[in-house]
């Protein structure tokens, strides 16, 4: 079994394959945001440990601190999508 | 209070936003924008030399904010920088049209970023606002209806969006290994491992593509050369110092091994030469002063590799006055045509005398500010390295000739009073804060001075400035896979070899 962090790594290496290998502005914005789905999963996965609890009233919890960091790279990441997606719209209307 | 530097701006951005809203254009926003640019100075003045910790908590659990030796020098370069950028505004972005609330607010934003990260001592906080400043700019690039700017500011937002969650991660790593974001905690948790030397590799190679040093400065002049001429000056003299902070928090966190600080300091010193000689071969005035930000930001990474933080911190608040204040000046008289040669200073005395103060500052002539910064750079450096300090120097110079010689024959169109003021403005202050830090005259600058005007003359005799640059590619997505690449390249080398 691999650990969710080591599939958030290999998740982020497929993202950068994508920044790589595809010329189209669309697939390089989806790529990046298969990199940043990578990178909130390596989170995540640093914060979960087996047997402990939420952190919520607890006895024994997980550490929250990476969870909600991810909320804010998630909030970047809406933003630069909605950006990107703008500016290629503007692109092809310029014909570039 | 200290936070309040990166709330005020941020605040009156969305005020003009809901001003332009409400329809209440005009003076309302006017004075929301000049009143978010000035206020954040009297808090730096009032919370300078302190540090707190937001909402009172404990260290380990709350995000610490300082006005420190280090930082002090990016936040007053910043501040004088912005200052004349948001009085440049005021003639450049015409009041009755529609997007100009809106590039306002985003100035405003890009502002409250840059504060936000000087002022971080915490990694991710660092990285929060540092994004802040960076979207802001790429919308605002996105602004400018010069041809190929939406393609520059595409090719700069993946590729910094990309540095930025690659430098996310490396802030991941270090979490996992430390328990700590904050970077004062963290070094005294840290012990060297493989895994914190894969941390300090990541983050390395993302924040130097963010600040444009050789070899992945790719999307720099571009993006700086086709930005509306005020976001032009704010891109290049502040918004790339922010991952050089980064560079600083993480550098002073973190033990970096000698072979690492090795590497850096070569590719520091090759920047330095690769946007020399690049600059020289231009032939449009906002891609020459494009290529002297690659080669400048190399001399703030030799700070930095060399551990001489404060010298990094002055020379990029030298970088950030003069480089803006250049902007500024070519970018008023270069309204009509960019290509030199077809306009110029003659008949513009005010912007004559502060383009020759500035060329003088950033070539690093006493007494201006650039001297000091590049003489506190050296002081930290071994005998090579100060020698490739000064040819840099000499090389600067030379470049610097070939803009002024062009200047010189031409003509300028129309200029506005508000653009002769900030380029006047920012050309004084690198004369005075040059002067008030004790740079002091210096007769070796002549000698200086007449080797680069020699070397000029020798250059444009033999004819290898009229050869063409060869036009870079037209497709985007070609150009964004390429950089792609080099990162990666550039991080596994980091990691292999440091």
């Amino acid at each position: 079994m691999i650990s969710p962090e080591q599939a958030g790594i290999i998740i982020m290496l497929v993202g950068i394959y994508g920044l790589m290998a595809k010329r189209e502005p669309v697939k390089l914005v989806l790529s990046i945001n298969v990199v940043s789905l990578g990178l909130v999963l390596f989170f995540v996965g640093l914060a979960y440990s087996p047997g402990k609890d939420v952190p919520i009233m607890p006895t024994d919890p997980v550490d929250p601190l990476p969870a909600t960091l991810m909320l804010t790279t998630l909030v970047v990441d809406v933003a630069i999508t909605s950006l990107a997606l703008a500016i290629i719209i503007r692109m092809r209307g310029e014909g570039e | 209070m200290i936070p309040l530097m990166a709330a005020l701006p941020m605040l009156f951005a969305f005020i003009i936003v809901l001003l332009d809203v409400l329809h209440l254009r005009g003076p309302a926003i006017k004075a929301a924008f000049l009143l978010g640019a000035v206020l954040p100075i009297p808090v730096a003045w009032l919370s300078r030399g302190s540090s707190e910790v937001v909402g009172g908590w404990a260290r380990e659990a709350g995000i610490e904010v300082a006005l420190t030796e280090t930082n002090l020098p990016f936040i007053v370069g910043e501040l004088v920088l912005f200052v004349f950028v948001s009085v440049y505004s005021q003639g450049y972005f015409n009041p009755r049209d529609k997007k100009t609330p809106k590039v306002f607010a985003l100035l405003l934003l890009a502002h409250a970023g840059l504060l936000g990260a000087f002022i971080a001592r915490d990694l991710f906080n660092f990285y929060v606002y540092m994004e802040i400043a960076s979207v802001s700019a790429f919308a605002l690039m996105a602004f400018s209806e010069e041809k190929g700017a939406k393609g520059a500011a595409f090719k700069y937002l993946i590729l910094s969006l990309l540095a930025s969650y690659l430098f996310v991660f490396s802030i991941g790593l270090v979490y996992m290994e430390t328990g700590y974001l904050n970077a004062d905690l963290i070094s005294k948790a840290a012990a060297p491992s493989r895994e914190l030397g894969a941390a300090i590799a990541i983050a390395t190679a993302s924040l130097i593509l963010k600040a444009g040093i050789f070899p992945l400065h790719g999307w720099l002049p571009d993006a700086h050369s086709r930005a509306p001429t005020p976001v032009s000056a704010l891109l290049s003299g502040a918004v790339v110092k922010a991952p050089a902070y980064g560079m600083i928090l993480m550098f002073s966190a973190l033990p970096a091994g000698e072979p690492l600080r090795f590497i850096l300091l070569a590719v520091a010193v090759v920047s330095i030469f690769f946007g020399i000689a690049m600059a020289l071969l231009q032939k449009d005035a906002k891609r020459l002063l494009a290529y002297h930000t690659v080669s400048q930001m190399g001399y703030v990474l030799l700070g930095i590799a060399s551990l001489n933080f404060v010298g990094a911190a002055y020379y990029a608040m030298a970088h950030s006055i003069f480089k803006g204040g250049l902007f500024l000046a070519v970018g008023s008289i270069s309204t009509r045509s960019r290509k030199l040669g077809e306009f110029g200073y003659r008949n513009a005395p005010v912007m004559a005398a502060s383009i020759l103060m500035l060329s003088l500052a950033i070539g690093g002539i006493s007494p201006f500010i650039g001297a000091y910064a590049k003489s506190l750079i050296s002081s930290e450096l071994g005998g090579w390295w100060k020698l490739a300090v000064y040819l840099g120097t000499i090389g600067t110079l030379m470049s610097f000739t070939k803009l002024n010689y062009h200047l010189m024959r031409g003509v300028s169109p129309q200029l506005k009073g508000a653009w002769k003021l900030s380029s006047l403005g920012l050309a004084l202050a690198a004369l005075l804060s040059g002067l008030i830090l004790g740079a002091g005259i210096n007769p070796k600058d002549a000698l200086g001075i007449a080797i680069a005007v020699g070397l000029f003359a020798a250059l444009k005799a033999s004819g290898l400035l009229e050869r063409g640059h060869p036009a870079p590619p037209r497709d985007v997505g070609r150009e964004v896979n390429l950089m792609a690449m080099t990162l990666v390249a550039a991080i596994v080398l980091l990691m292999l070899l440091g």
